[in-house]
Formats: C-alpha cells, sequence, structure tokens
C-alpha cells in the first residue's frame, strides 16, 4: 500500500466511514477510481438494526415506500429523497442487495416488512437481511420469543406482551400470538455478557448444541425470535442450522447498540471496498481545507504524527448529523459542519423554537444540517453552489428527520450512490 | 380511615424531618404528600451542606445555625453526605472587599475557616481559574436530599409512622376551631382516604398558603423564589466552590455524587407549581461558570431544573427582590395567628436546618398537647448512617467490582446492578420510573437513560408483573420527563448524546408506536 505522495492527486477524496462513505468509496472503487477513505471514528453503522430503512411513516404507516415516496418527496422539497431523487432509492436498494451474498438481504421498495422491535413494535422496513425476514408480522401468526439469561439487552415478556398487542392496520391478516421462553445456556460464569459476545458464543457448534437442546422442549410449532445475536462472521450459517435443528422458521430481533447485525454490516461494507481496491485511513480529524474559487482544491487530516494534506478531483462529505460530530452545536446555539466549515442550514433563531415540548413531537432544529442542490452539492444561504466538487450524502444533510421517519438507511444509501454516480457521471462525460 | 397522633403534611426534608421527630418522641405519625418524597424544592436543590459560610456576612445568626446543623447532620447522616469540604474563592469579577467581611463573619458564626492562598487553591483544584485572588476553606459539604429524606421516612417508619407518597390533601377537617385531620385522595388509585389526627403540621413549603387555606388559615403567603441548577457531567471540581462575594447568581458549584451543580438564579416565579426554564437564565449560568472554571461552556450539561424557596412574606422586605428576604425559617402557630389550633405551619429555612425545623416543631405541638418529651434527632443516626462513614464518589465502583461477574450492570453510568435494581423496585413498589431514578440516581449519569432505560422498563415489566400498557406508560412517561429537562440545554456533546439517545428509542425501537 503507498502513501500518499505530496503529488498525489486522488480521484476522490471520502470523509466518514458510515453507511453513506462506505457505499459512496465502494461504487466509485468497484467502477476503477482511486479512492481514498479519511475519517476520525468508527461510524455509525454499527448502531443500526441490520434492516434499511427507507420511509416507515409519513406520519402513517407507510405499506409501500416507491409507491409513498413521490407524495413524500413533494411534501418535503428539502428533503434528502428530494435532493438525491427518487431513481436513486430504488436504485440503491437493488445495488446494495448485490453487494451481499446472494439472498442475504431480501425484500424491496414496494412492500415494507413488519418486523419486532426489542419492545415488540411492528417497524416497517424495505429490506430485511433474511436472519430478520422471518420475523415478518404482516401475515400474523405464532411466535416464540426467546430470551438469554445473561443479556441485558433483551426483554422477551415484555416483548411479547406488547407483540401480541400489535396494530398490524386493515391491510394485514391474521393476528399475533406471542409467548417469552428464557434459556440459560453456559455463559463461562460471567452474568454480563454482551450481545457482541453471544455473537461470539453462537459461532461456536457445541455451544448452540446446548442452546438447541434447552430450547426445544418448549416450542409449540410457532416461528422462534432470538436476540439479534446469531454470530457475526457465520450468521447464515448459525441461522440455518438452528432453523434445520429447530424445525421452525427462527429470526433475529435487533436490539440495543453496538448492533451485531450492524456490525455485520459494517464489516461487509468495509471488506468489499478493501476488495475493491479502496482504501480507508482511520483516527483522523479534517483539520482544515483549501479552496480555490468554487473548488475545494486539499484537505488537511489531523493524522497520528503530524497534519497531512490530501488533495482529490472530487471530495464527498459523509460526516453524519449531530450523533456522529458532524454537526456540532456549541452552548450559544451556533452550528458548525465540523470538517469542511460548509453552511448549515434550518436552524430556527429562537432557541425556544428549536425543539417541541413533547419529546416525540417533530423538532425543528432536528432537520437541520447542509443544504444541497440536485447533484449534492452544498449551497450557501444565498442558494449557490459553494464548492462545484463537493458532494454531501448521509445524516449531514438537512431535511430529515430519520429515526422519526425510518429513513436512515435509505437516506445514506440513496445519497452515498446517487454522489458516487454523479463523480462517475462528470468524470465519464 | 387512618387515624393518628399527628398527620404532617409535605414530603419534603422539613415534613420527614417532622415526622421522623414525632415519631421519635413516640406520637403514632402519618406522613403524606401529593407526589414522591423530596420531588418539591427538597429534591430540586444543588445538594449544597452549607457550613453557613454563604451567609456569614449578611445574616450571622442563620450562618451559625447551618454550622451546627452541619455538624448535627455529618453525625446523623453520614451516608447522604460527602465530605467535600468548600472554598470561597475572589475571582477578578468580584469586590475586593468582600473577602475580609467574609472571613471576620466566619469566626463571628463560629465557622471553621482557613486562609488559603492561590496556589494552595489551585493545587487543591487545578480547573478552577488561575486569575483568582485566593480564597478561604470552611466545612462545606454535598449532601444527597434524596437519600436524606428517605432515610427520614424509613427512620420515621421503624419508630411506627406510615408514609402515603402520592397522596394529595382535598381538605382539612375542623371541629370547633380545633382540627382533627384531613382528606387524602391516592394520586395513582384515586381512592380516598380519611385521615384522623389529632394534630397537623403543614410542612408543605411553596404550597403552604394552599394547605393553610384548606383549614381555613387565610393570608399565609409564600413567595415561590425559583432558581434553575444545571447539573454538569462528571466533576469538574471536587470542593464545594463559592464565589467570595455577596451571594447572586451563579456563583456556586457543588460536586455531588457523578455530577457538578452550578447554581442559581433568583425569580419570583409564576406559583408554586412553576419550573419553567428560561434561556436567559442558562446563558448566565454558563457565563458564571466559565469565571470559575474555564471551559466550562465546552464541559457538558446534563440536565437542568428549577426549584423554588419558600420564603414566607415579610412586609419590611421589598417584593421585587425575594433574595432580600430572610431565609431563616417560620413557624406560624395557627392558634396564635388564627385562633385555630392543633395545626402549625412551619415553611421557609433551607435544606440544611430542616432537622432543626423540624425540632422547633415538635417543641411546640408538645407545648400544645401539654406534654414533654425530648428530642433525640440530632444524635440518632438515620438507618444507613450508622457507620458514620461519610459516601466516597468510589463507593459504587468498589461495590461494583465485589460482584463484576456474578451480577449485571444495567445502569453503566451510575454503576447500578441487576440485582440492586429489582431490589429497589420491590421495595418502592412502584410503576413509575422516575421514583426508581430518585431512589437510585438511575440515569442520571450522561447518557441520561439512554440504554438503562429500556433495561428498567424490561425489569420493571417482570418485578411488577405489569402489563403491556403500564409498562410502555412508565417508559413513555420517562422520556417525556427527561425531555423537559435536557430540552433546554441540548448542544455540544449532550446533543450529540441526545440524537444517539433518538436513534435507540425511535429508530431502533420504535417506542413512538406503543400502544
Amino acid at each position: 500500500m503507498t502513501a500518499a505522495g505530496p503529488g498525489r492527486v486522488y480521484d476522490a477524496l471520502v470523509v466518514g466511514v458510515g453507511t453513506a462513505g462506505l457505499v459512496t468509496a465502494l461504487r466509485l472503487a468497484k467502477q476503477g477510481a482511486d479512492v481514498l477513505v479519511t475519517a476520525k471514528g468508527v461510524g455509525a453503522t454499527h448502531l443500526t438494526s441490520g434492516t434499511v430503512d427507507v420511509l416507515g411513516y409519513t406520519p402513517e404507516r407507510v405499506v409501500n415506500p416507491a409507491a409513498a415516496l413521490p407524495d413524500f418527496v413533494r411534501d418535503h422539497p428539502e428533503h434528502p429523497y428530494a435532493r438525491a431523487g427518487l431513481q436513486a432509492v430504488g436504485d440503491a436498494l437493488d445495488w446494495i442487495k448485490l453487494q451481499l451474498p446472494d439472498g442475504a438481504l431480501v425484500g424491496s421498495l414496494e412492500a415494507n416488512f413488519l418486523l419486532p422491535t426489542a419492545v415488540g413494535v411492528p417497524k416497517p422496513s424495505a429490506l430485511a437481511p433474511e436472519t430478520m425476514a422471518p420475523g415478518d408480522l404482516r401475515n400474523g401468526g405464532r411466535f416464540t420469543i426467546v430470551g438469554l439469561a445473561g443479556l441485558k439487552d433483551f426483554y422477551p415478556a415484555y416483548l411479547a406482551d406488547n407483540l401480541s398487542r400489535a396494530r398490524l392496520g386493515q391491510e394485514d391478516n391474521g393476528r399475533v400470538e406471542a409467548r417469552a421462553v428464557t434459556i440459560s445456556p453456559p455463559t463461562g460464569g460471567v452474568a454480563d455478557v454482551t450481545p457482541m459476545g453471544w455473537a461470539r458464543r453462537f459461532e461456536d457448534t457445541e455451544f448452540r448444541k446446548t442452546v438447541i437442546a434447552e430450547l426445544e422442549p418448549s416450542l409449540d410449532g410457532g416461528a422462534v425470535g432470538f436476540p439479534a445475536v446469531l454470530g457475526l462472521d457465520s450468521a447464515r450459517t448459525v441461522w440455518q442450522e438452528l432453523n434445520d435443528a429447530l424445525g421452525v422458521p427462527v429470526f433475529e430481533i435487533p436490539t440495543l447498540p453496538p448492533s451485531v447485525p450492524g456490525n455485520r454490516m459494517a464489516r461487509a461494507l468495509r471488506a468489499a471496498l478493501t476488495r475493491a481496491g479502496g482504501r480507508v485511513v482511520m483516527g483522523g480529524r479534517v483539520i482544515g481545507v483549501r479552496g480555490a474559487g468554487e473548488r475545494l482544491e486539499e484537505v488537511v487530516v489531523d493524522a497520528a504524527a503530524r497534519p497531512k494534506t490530501y488533495r482529490a478531483r472530487d471530495y464527498v462529505l459523509a460526516t453524519g448529523g449531530f450523533a456522529s460530530r458532524g454537526l456540532e452545536m456549541d452552548s450559544y446555539g451556533m452550528v458548525r459542519e465540523a470538517a469542511f466549515d460548509l453552511p448549515v442550514t434550518g436552524m430556527p433563531p429562537n432557541a425556544e423554537a428549536r425543539w417541541a415540548d413533547e419529546y416525540l413531537a417533530a423538532h425543528p432544529a432536528a432537520r437541520v444540517g447542509i443544504g444541497v442542490d440536485d447533484e449534492l452539492r452544498p449551497l450557501d444561504s444565498g442558494h449557490g453552489v459553494v464548492y462545484e466538487n463537493v458532494r454531501v450524502a448521509g445524516a449531514a444533510l438537512a431535511g430529515a428527520e430519520p429515526w422519526r421517519e425510518k429513513s436512515g438507511e435509505g437516506i445514506s444509501l440513496a445519497t452515498g450512490l446517487r454522489a458516487a454516480e454523479l463523480i462517475l457521471e462528470r468524470r465519464g462525460g | 380511615m387512618v387515624e393518628a397522633e399527628v398527620l404532617v403534611i409535605g414530603g419534603g426534608a422539613t415534613g420527614a424531618g417532622v415526622a421522623r421527630d414525632a415519631a421519635m418522641r413516640g406520637f403514632s405519625t402519618v406522613l403524606v404528600d401529593r407526589d414522591d418524597l423530596a420531588m418539591g424544592t427538597t429534591g430540586r436543590f444543588h445538594g449544597l451542606l452549607h457550613s453557613g459560610g454563604r451567609y456569614a456576612v449578611k445574616d450571622p445568626p442563620s450562618a451559625a445555625e447551618c454550622m451546627e446543623e452541619n455538624r448535627a447532620l455529618r453525625r446523623i447522616a453520614a451516608d447522604a453526605i460527602e465530605d467535600t469540604g468548600g472554598l470561597f474563592v475572589s475571582t477578578p469579577w468580584d469586590d475586593p472587599a468582600y473577602p475580609d467581611l467574609f472571613h471576620s463573619g466566619c469566626i463571628e458564626a463560629g465557622i471553621p475557616v482557613e486562609i488559603l492562598s492561590t496556589a494552595e487553591i489551585l493545587r487543591r483544584e487545578p480547573r478552577l481559574n488561575p486569575r483568582i485572588s485566593g480564597g478561604f476553606a470552611v466545612p462545606d459539604g454535598a449532601i444527597d436530599a434524596w437519600k436524606t429524606v428517605w432515610g427520614c421516612a424509613l427512620s420515621a417508619k421503624e419508630y411506627g409512622a406510615t408514609i402515603l407518597n402520592y397522596h394529595r390533601i382535598t381538605a382539612v377537617h375542623r371541629s370547633d376551631g380545633v382540627v382533627t385531620g384531613a382528606t387524602a385522595v391516592n394520586a395513582i388509585s384515586g381512592e380516598e382516604v380519611a385521615i384522623s389526627a389529632g394534630f397537623v403540621v403543614n410542612a408543605s413549603g411553596v404550597w403552604a398558603g394552599d394547605v393553610a387555606n384548606l383549614a381555613g388559615c387565610e393570608g399565609v403567603t409564600v413567595l415561590p423564589g425559583k432558581g434553575i441548577m444545571i447539573a454538569m457531567s462528571h466533576r469538574l471540581v471536587h470542593t464545594v466552590v463559592n464565589r467570595c462575594k455577596k451571594p447572586a447568581d451563579g456563583d456556586i458549584l457543588v460536586p455531588i455524587r457523578t455530577v457538578s451543580v452550578i447554581g442559581t438564579t433568583d425569580t419570583e416565579a409564576d406559583g408554586p407549581d412553576d419550573v419553567a426554564i428560561p434561556q436567559d437564565e442558562i446563558q448566565l449560568l454558563l457565563e458564571e461558570g466559565e469565571k470559575l472554571v474555564p471551559g466550562f461552556r465546552r464541559a457538558r450539561a446534563l440536565r437542568v431544573w428549577a426549584g423554588s424557596r419558600p420564603l414566607v412574606k415579610d412586609d419590611k422586605a421589598d417584593d421585587a427582590d425575594t433574595r432580600e428576604m430572610s431565609r431563616a425559617f417560620a413557624l406560624i402557630d395557627h392558634k396564635e395567628r388564627d385562633g385555630v389550633e392543633h395545626f402549625l405551619t412551619i415553611t421557609g429555612g433551607k435544606f440544611t436546618t430542616f432537622r432543626k425545623m423540624a425540632e422547633v416543631t415538635v417543641d411546640r405541638m408538645c407545648e400544645h398537647l401539654g406534654t414533654a418529651r425530648s428530642c433525640t434527632t440530632a444524635e440518632e443516626a438515620l438507618p444507613d448512617s450508622g457507620h458514620h462513614r461519610f459516601y466516597w464518589l468510589g463507593a459504587r465502583l468498589a461495590r461494583r467490582e465485589e460482584t463484576l461477574n456474578d451480577d449485571q450492570l444495567i445502569c453503566e453510568c451510575e454503576l447500578i446492578s441487576r440485582r440492586r435494581l429489582e431490589s429497589a423496585m420491590e421495595q418502592r413498589h412502584t410503576q413509575n420510573l422516575d421514583d426508581i431514578r430518585r431512589t437510585l440516581r438511575l440515569a442520571m449519569g450522561p447518557c441520561q437513560g439512554g440504554f438503562c432505560i429500556y433495561r428498567a422498563t424490561g425489569i420493571l415489566h417482570s418485578v411488577e408483573r405489569l402489563d403491556y400498557s403500564a409498562a410502555n406508560s412508565a417508559l413513555l412517561r420517562f422520556l417525556q420527563e427527561r425531555w423537559k429537562g435536557v430540552r433546554p440545554i441540548l448542544y455540544g456533546d449532550q446533543l450529540r448524546q441526545a440524537r444517539l439517545d433518538d436513534w435507540i428509542f425511535q429508530g431502533l425501537l420504535d417506542v413512538e408506536h406503543l400502544t
């Protein structure tokens, strides 16, 4: 691997190693572009559930995202989906499925699954890992929720209690019947095992045998839901073996971060990027940029030993929102974008107007972010393009409340892929 | 029907203190509060155990009383107290003439005071502003209000008292000019409870006027003097740090448990239930914090709240300036004032002097009842404080290390294990996670429940055998209560944390669609 010499100019420099950044870099690298990803942290993909949520609520529950999106972007013209275009959303879903082993991610933009959350709410997701899809509640059914004594991040009785009363809507058939079982497989005398710790244990054949033996007598023919800890690198094998041995559909239910399925996704994308020849440099914060007119010329990163300057033809900012410190707000209420110091839009000037009184309401300040044009280029307050060779992707974008809309992965995938396509189009043209 | 010799209305420090004192003197006692114990002013202060230094210049008798009670509480409530010590430091913004007045005031009030050089102060507290010019050490401390109040309540219970939290008094009964009891309504079940009592003590703090009205004693005016406080993550200091100047807004930083609390402001509240938090007061506290600890604005603010000091109306002071009014307490004898017998109102004062206020009140009650029974509350320790060892910051970690492999850690920020949480739930027998929060400091750390509240809900569902809707309400109600305290201070790293918590509760769990 060669270090970036002083004269080297990358085709693209991506800042941020979350879903949006990885997707952009992977798409570019696969087309033969010379791509460097630089990141301060590890990204937020490992916090996600492993599902691809595109649009879950508008605020009514969305049955068919493809059908709901045109109205949604018409009503929300500043939303990242409106900026990226609806074609990008569909393309992104098709594309991400192809990046993972065949069948690992299932579903489509035409129909949301309803998958149980760890509190037993049926949550709409467009795509789901194969290990979660059998938990789909749309047709009702019987479910046994399995808890693990020693896993504090999963409460099967509470989950089953809510699941049995889940409102599935008129378009859904059947009832959900759910019950809880807690098993105590051996943990080696440790009372507090993390989800990742359980995932490692599930990769062990002998451990799985004890799980199967303990669980079998309490099954009633219904599908079996486990917390999403069924292996990290060999989840497919673990899941298939449990399906075969228990003789009923087995599925995973995501719970608190750090999430095992989120980690699987992050690792899969990183591995694919490495295979495609992309390079990732971790632990470096962007501490300065140099622009010339409408172009960004170079980026200075605070590397381990000394500041390092990188140059590229195109840049992608995928540093995330407030949660990832891509955006920062100080105690005076001033918001800034942390890496390129791009203009930030959407902040209500009056402090009292930023956040609603009700926690679960829509909050004006939640939509703060970078405003972009149709080519995902950052805009200033006069709607002029700040840098014509910079694209913004993911949670740094203004105009969305991903956790409310259930659109986080969809936004990162669609804008990430779209940013890459725009760069490729310009190179080709 | 509940029968008792004494009914105490109000479960703050004063009421719990009165209930304990009365029970220890052999009176059968009932303590009622409309909410949980210590949810009003008592649970909304910064946690300062006064040495009296703050009153040394303006009000030496109050200062002396504080010091005396500081010693008494150290004897009886060690488990609730951290012996942090206190500093009074002069910053460049403070009146240079004040330190001399302060020093002589402390000596006059009998407060042990030590003169410290700037170098010594900075050695003790390296994060303080290096531009300070000298100061003093006094025996301030930090005291946990919830532990103290529950300690008093449990002690009272050991002496036979009944504790009725979540009971709102709706009527005070009188017969021929003598108070004979009250009607309470259970705030959770709605059930009405008649309480027959030979004597009633109104210790309802900022609500004392409302309760006196129920007994037909009109015109007791308690002005709620509202102040806001901000809990900052971590211990920015390990000693209570006061500005050495005339008491004013934002002049004290109290290290308590895992946080540091900056206080406070002073405005006339819009009624006793007004806990609104104005943005300009937050900015004011941050400005003042910056003077004490440079970089304060970049530190992480966890939560903000408002509490109201009960200040009994005094015609001699200007109503507009509540800080100038006396902080000494008021014992109102309604026989003398209104010709209503067997009814006392005790209000005003400060947390540090609650035991003394209780003693004076029960003394007066004994006079009325024609019995002489002596007070022992200054000598007998509260239930968890019999060991006379002060709380120390590493206590929970030490306990955690003992059970590292055989118990789960449910609240990582405050080091609360599953067994400890389950046992608190069994003892409190509540469906309200905020009650558990105050009991254990559950969810009071940096993540403000981001991780532990989902777990606590699952555990509560099982311990209390809740149905889905009660468990869901517990979770949603907790999140809404938390929002009130974090909404006004969402910036910096706490905004970052809040976004992660949104992701967990809404993005991953979809709690907004719980039924």
